[in-house]
């Protein structure tokens, strides 16, 4: 059970438009890619997602770019991790209908996997943008 | 992110072997029909954990498996490990340099993660997992006979 390298990636994405960007100053898919390492394609399709999840803004044309949706400060690393990874749950069956052969009132393990859960959530619920930029600098 | 089917499955046969066992071989027969899970596939699963020390196999007529221990001295954090190696919620390379954002990330995030589920998974023992699941099944026969 991991992150994925896109979690990790949109995560990075998003700290460092934290630290490089604001209203007046958007920053350019071209200076977060060779910061970041990443190539451009790969960028603009992480980038995609993190928009569609409200997490960040885009203008177009010569002076646009990118930048926070909103203030850092009131951004969760789960809502940045549910925008690209889904939720982060442990197992499937704690979000959704799945066939695992048993009812769920019987389970012997879910209750396990629900506070695995629970205690994933405690850090990613507690721990903003604005954290992760401060431990930085 | 997810518990492989190894994990997810095998944990929760061992709980339901464990709860039927009352000191006697318990079949894997037995544990398939009531979990609903393939027969070979468990012979697998119990494969695994008879390697890591965690139950052993009785052969003959009524043989079976046999925790090794008391449930109370196993956690769920050996029995996962076994089954699917060390919880870390990040796939680490070691060669890889990490710069001060993403050690930022790693200190404030992924360690503290991992630190907090496996003091969960440590803390938690195949005894509790057994007597929550004989009281569900108990509040279970109860509300069938209402």
């Amino acid at each position: 059970m991991k992150i994925s390298t896109k979690g990790k990636y949109a995560l990075e994405i998003i700290v460092d438009l934290a630290m490089h960007s604001d209203e007046e100053h958007l920053e350019s898919l071209k200076n977060i890619a060779a910061r970041r390492a990443l190539s451009e394609k790969y960028l603009e399709r992480i980038i995609k997602a993190l928009k569609d999840a409200k997490l960040v803004r885009s203008v177009r044309g010569a002076y646009g770019g990118y930048c926070l949706a909103k203030s850092a400060d009131k951004m969760t690393v789960t809502e940045v991790l549910n925008a690209v990874e889904g939720e982060l749950a442990p197992v499937a069956c704690l979000t959704q209908e799945t066939d695992c052969g048993i009812d769920c009132d019987t389970c012997p393990t879910r209750d396990t996997w629900g506070q695995m859960w629970k205690q994933i959530l405690s850090v990613t619920d507690s721990v903003t943008i604005a954290d992760i930029v401060k431990e930085i600098t | 992110m997810k518990i492989s089917t190894k994990g997810r499955y095998g944990l929760r046969a061992l709980v339901d072997m464990a709860a039927n066992a009352e000191g006697k071989p318990i079949s894997l027969t037995s544990v398939a029909k009531r979990q609903n899970i393939s027969l070979n596939y468990l012979e697998q699963v119990f494969g695994t954990l008879r390697k890591a020390g965690i139950v052993i196999s009785t052969k003959g007529s009524s043989g079976g498996y046999l925790l090794k221990y008391e449930a109370k001295d196993i956690s769920v954090r050996q029995i996962l490990e076994a089954l699917e190696g060390a919880f870390s919620i990040v796939d680490l390379n070691p060669m890889e340099m990490q710069d001060p954002l993403q050690q930022a990330i790693q200190t404030l995030l992924w360690d503290e993660i991992d630190e907090k589920v496996n003091t969960l998974l440590e803390t938690r023992t195949l005894e509790q997992l057994v007597d929550e699941y004989k009281q569900t099944k108990d509040q279970g026969n109860q509300m069938f006979y209402i």
